[in-house]
C-alpha cells in the first residue's frame, strides 16, 4: 500500500476512534452523573434498612434494659461494610448501645430529630448520617444513629476511568479492523483512482481507465465521471493531433507551393530583365549604328534605323505598360461600381478597329446588364481579352470576336470568343501563367503577361476565369464575376 | 429472629476525611452530655418493675377467649409498686385493650387478671397464688429467688446494677401465655422448651 492509502486509512480509523471515544466519554459521564446519585440514594435507602431492622431487633433490649442484647443487634451491621458506626440511643438521650466498625472509628453524632419525624438523613463531609426512631406500640422505644462512608467518589471515579480506558483500547482495537474494512471499500479505489489520475498526470496516458468500482456509491460516480472525463481527453486529444497533422501537411504544401511561387518570381525577374534587355540591346545598337553613320548616308537609311528604335521603345514601353498592369491589379484597392460591359467592350472594339482599319473583324456584343465592379481593372481585363482576340485571328482574313453571357446553375458565365488560332487543349492551364506563351513571338508578338493579369483582376473580383479551344478552331474564355447577390450580400 | 443481612453496597470506606477531628469531639461531647443527664435520674426499682410490667404486656399473647376485655395489670402487696404501676399505665392501651392496675391483697381475687405480680412481701403466699391461677391464662411475675421452681413464670433478677428476668417457659406452655422471642432474646435464662423452634 501507498503511503497515501495508509493516511486515508489512518483518517478513517482515528474518526473511528474519536467517535468511539467521545461517545465513551459522554456516555461515562451520563452514567457516572447517575450512579453518582443513584449511589447516595441506594446508600441512604440501604441505611434506612438496616436502622429499622437494627431498630425493631433492639426494642425489647431497650424496653428490658439489655445492653448486652443491644450490643448484639448493632453487631449485625458488620454485615452491612457500609456501615461505620452506629449507636442506639434510649428516649432520654443516653446512649445506650453502641457499634463501631474499627475502635478508631468515631461514633455518630447524635442530632435531636424533629417531632413525629421517624427517619432524617444527612451528609457530613465524606459522611452520610442517618436517624432513625425506634417506634414499638406506637411508641418511641429509642434511636438509632447510623453513620456510614461517602468517599467512594473518587474510587469510583477511577474505576470509571480504568473501565473507559479499557474500552477506549477495544475501541481502537476495532477501529483499526474496521479500518481495514474501510480501506478495501473506500480507501483502496480511491487510492486506485488517485493513482490512475496521477499516471494520467505523469504519462499522459488517456488510455488507461480507472478499475470499476464494484459497489454503486459516490466513489463509482466518481470513477464513472472520471473514465468519461479521460474518453473525452482522448478524443480531444486524437483530434488536436489530427488537426496538428493536418496542420503540418497544409504547411507543407504551403511551403512548397510558396517555393515554387519563389522560383516563379525569380523566373519571372529573369524573363522581366531579359524581356527588357531584348529592345534596350536593340536601341543600344541603332543608337551606336546612328551615331556611325556619315552625314553623306541616305536619309532612308536613318529612317529605316529610327523606326527600328521607334519599334523597339514600343516594345519596352508596352512591356513596362503591361507589368504596370500587372501590379497594379494585385495591389490596387478594388472599389465597386456600376460598370457596363457592354459599352467597355463596345469601346474596345472601336478602338481596336481603329488601329487597325484594314482588318475584317466581326464584334458581336451582347448587351448586358451592368453590374457591380472596379471599372478601372475591369476594362483593363477586358482590353486583354479582347486585345488577345484580336492578336490571335489577325491571320486570318476575316474574324469574328463575340462578347456575351449565359446564365448556368444561377451563376452568370461571360465569354470572350474568336475563331482564330486557338490552342492545344493540354496546354491551357499554362495560359494564365506569366510569360507563358503559347506561340513563338514572331508568330504574334506579346508580352505573355496579359492573361495572367486578367486573371489577377478576376481574382479580386472573386471571379475565376478558363479557357476552351483547339489548335486553329479559336478560342473561348470563360469567366464569372462576383454574382449580384453576393454583392448585394457585401 | 435474625437481624437482616443483606449487603448494603461497596466496599467499606476506611478513608477519613479532614473533619475526623471535630466530628471526633462532637461525638465524646454528646456521648458525656447524655451520660450526664442518665446519672441524674436514675429510675428506681419500682420504676423499672412497672416498666417492666407493662411492657410485658407487649410481648405476651393470651388467648382468644380473653377478649377485648381491659387488661388487668394485678399486684399482690408492694402497694408502692402498685402506685407507680397504676400511673405509668393510666390511658394506656396494648392491642386495643386498655390497661388497668389492680391491687390484690388477697390471692383468691387474680381470676380476671392479665399480669400479676408477686411481690417479695408476699412470699408466703406465692404457691396459694399460683395455684389460684392454675387453668388461667396469667402471666405470673415475681421477684423471689425461688420464683420460678415454686411454678412462677417470669422471675425478676438482680444483675449488677440493672433488673433483669428469667422466664419459666413450661408454666407459659402450660398456661396458654405466649411469650414472644424478642422478650426470650432479652432474658437471663429461659426454663423449659420454647413452643416452636427456629427462634433464639
Amino acid at each position: 500500500m501507498t503511503a497515501r492509502s495508509r493516511s486515508i486509512s489512518a483518517k478513517l480509523m482515528w474518526m473511528n476512534v474519536v467517535v468511539s471515544a467521545t461517545v465513551l466519554v459522554l456516555a461515562t459521564i451520563a452514567y457516572f452523573s447517575y450512579d453518582l446519585i443513584s449511589f447516595r440514594q441506594n446508600l441512604i435507602r440501604n441505611l434506612r434498612t438496616a436502622a429499622q431492622i437494627v431498630g425493631t431487633n433492639s426494642v425489647s433490649a431497650l424496653l428490658f434494659d439489655d445492653q448486652q442484647s443491644a450490643a448484639t443487634t448493632l453487631e449485625a451491621l458488620r454485615n452491612s461494610p457500609d456501615v461505620l458506626a452506629a449507636t442506639l440511643v434510649t428516649n432520654d438521650g443516653s446512649t445506650f448501645a453502641e457499634y463501631r466498625r474499627s475502635p478508631n472509628v468515631p461514633a455518630p453524632p447524635v442530632r435531636a430529630m424533629a417531632d413525629g419525624s421517624i427517619d432524617e438523613d444527612w451528609v457530613d463531609g465524606s459522611h452520610v448520617l442517618l436517624a432513625h426512631r425506634i417506634v414499638f406500640q406506637g411508641k418511641p422505644a429509642g434511636t438509632v444513629y447510623i453513620a456510614a462512608q461517602l468517599n467512594e467518589t473518587g474510587q469510583r471515579a477511577r474505576q470509571y476511568l480504568a473501565i473507559a480506558c479499557g474500552v477506549l483500547l477495544i475501541c481502537m482495537a476495532a477501529g483499526l479492523l474496521i479500518s481495514a474494512t474501510a480501506r478495501r471499500l473506500v480507501a483502496r479505489p480511491m487510492v486506485e483512482l488517485a493513482e490512475t489520475a496521477r499516471r494520467v498526470s505523469r504519462e499522459r496516458d488517456y488510455s488507461v481507465r480507472a478499475a470499476p468500482h464494484p459497489d454503486k456509491d459516490e466513489i463509482t460516480v466518481l470513477v464513472e465521471a472520471f473514465n468519461e472525463m479521460l474518453v473525452q481527453i482522448q478524443e480531444r486529444d486524437t483530434a488536436l493531433n489530427r488537426g496538428r497533422e493536418q496542420l503540418e501537411a497544409r504547411v507543407q504544401e504551403r511551403t512548397a507551393a510558396l517555393r515554387a511561387a519563389n522560383r516563379e518570381l525569380e523566373a519571372f525577374s529573369y524573363t522581366v530583365a531579359h524581356d527588357l534587355r531584348g529592345p534596350l540591346d536593340a536601341v543600344q545598337g541603332m543608337v551606336y549604328i546612328l551615331g556611325g553613320l556619315d552625314r553623306e548616308k541616305r536619309e532612308g537609311d536613318r529612317k529605316e534605323i529610327l523606326e527600328h528604335l521607334r519599334q523597339a521603345t514600343r516594345n519596352m514601353a508596352s512591356l513596362i505598360d503591361d507589368l504596370l498592369n500587372l501590379s497594379r491589379a494585385s495591389t490596387t484597392a478594388v472599389k465597386m461600381n456600376r460598370v457596363d460591359l457592354t459599352a467597355i467592350v463596345t469601346r474596345i472594339a472601336e478602338d481596336l478597329q481603329r488601329a487597325e482599319p484594314d482588318r475584317r473583324v466581326e464584334f458581336m456584343i451582347a448587351q448586358l446588364p451592368a453590374i457591380e465592379a472596379d471599372e478601372g481593372l475591369i476594362r483593363v481585363a477586358l482590353d486583354n481579352l479582347l486585345r488577345n482576340a484580336w492578336k490571335y485571328t489577325s491571320r486570318h482574313e476575316s474574324a469574328c470576336i463575340e462578347f456575351g453571357a449565359i446564365s448556368r446553375r444561377g451563376e452568370t458565365l461571360y465569354y470572350v470568343r474568336d475563331d482564330g488560332a486557338g490552342f492545344d487543349p493540354k496546354l491551357g492551364d499554362q495560359l494564365f501563367q506569366p510569360f507563358h506563351r503559347l506561340h513563338s513571338r514572331s508568330q504574334f508578338p506579346g508580352t505573355g503577361i496579359g492573361l495572367a493579369t486578367v486573371q489577377r483582376i478576376l481574382a479580386r473580383h472573386r471571379g475565376r476565369i478558363w479557357a476552351e479551344g483547339a489548335v486553329e478552331k479559336g478560342a473561348t474564355f470563360w469567366f464569372t464575376l462576383k454574382s449580384e447577390a453576393e454583392t448585394a450580400a457585401a | 429472629m435474625a437481624i437482616g443481612t443483606q449487603r448494603l453496597r461497596r466496599g467499606e470506606g476506611t478513608v477519613w476525611g479532614a473533619r475526623l477531628a471535630w466530628l471526633l469531639l462532637y461525638g465524646l461531647a454528646a456521648i458525656g452530655a447524655f451520660a450526664d443527664g442518665a446519672e441524674a435520674q436514675k429510675p428506681s426499682r419500682d420504676d423499672v418493675e412497672a416498666a417492666y410490667l407493662y411492657n410485658f404486656g407487649k410481648f405476651v399473647r393470651w388467648p382468644e377467649s380473653a377478649g377485648h376485655t381491659p387488661m388487668l395489670v394485678c399486684v399482690l402487696g408492694q402497694d408502692s409498686l402498685g402506685q407507680t404501676i397504676s400511673k405509668l399505665v393510666e390511658g394506656e392501651q396494648i392491642n386495643g385493650r386498655p390497661l388497668v392496675e389492680r391491687n390484690l391483697n388477697r390471692p383468691d381475687g387474680v381470676g380476671d387478671c392479665s399480669i400479676l405480680f408477686i411481690g417479695s412481701t408476699e412470699r408466703a403466699h406465692v404457691v396459694e397464688t399460683l395455684t389460684a391461677t392454675e387453668g388461667k391464662p396469667i402471666l405470673t411475675v415475681g421477684d423471689a429467688p425461688d420464683f420460678l421452681e415454686q411454678g412462677g413464670m417470669i422471675e425478676f433478677v438482680q444483675v449488677e446494677d440493672h433488673v433483669r428476668f428469667s422466664v419459666n417457659l413450661d408454666e407459659c406452655t402450660r398456661h396458654r401465655v405466649a411469650v414472644s422471642s424478642e422478650l426470650l432474646k432479652v432474658a437471663v435464662t429461659i426454663r423449659g422448651k420454647r413452643e416452636t423452634g427456629g427462634v433464639k
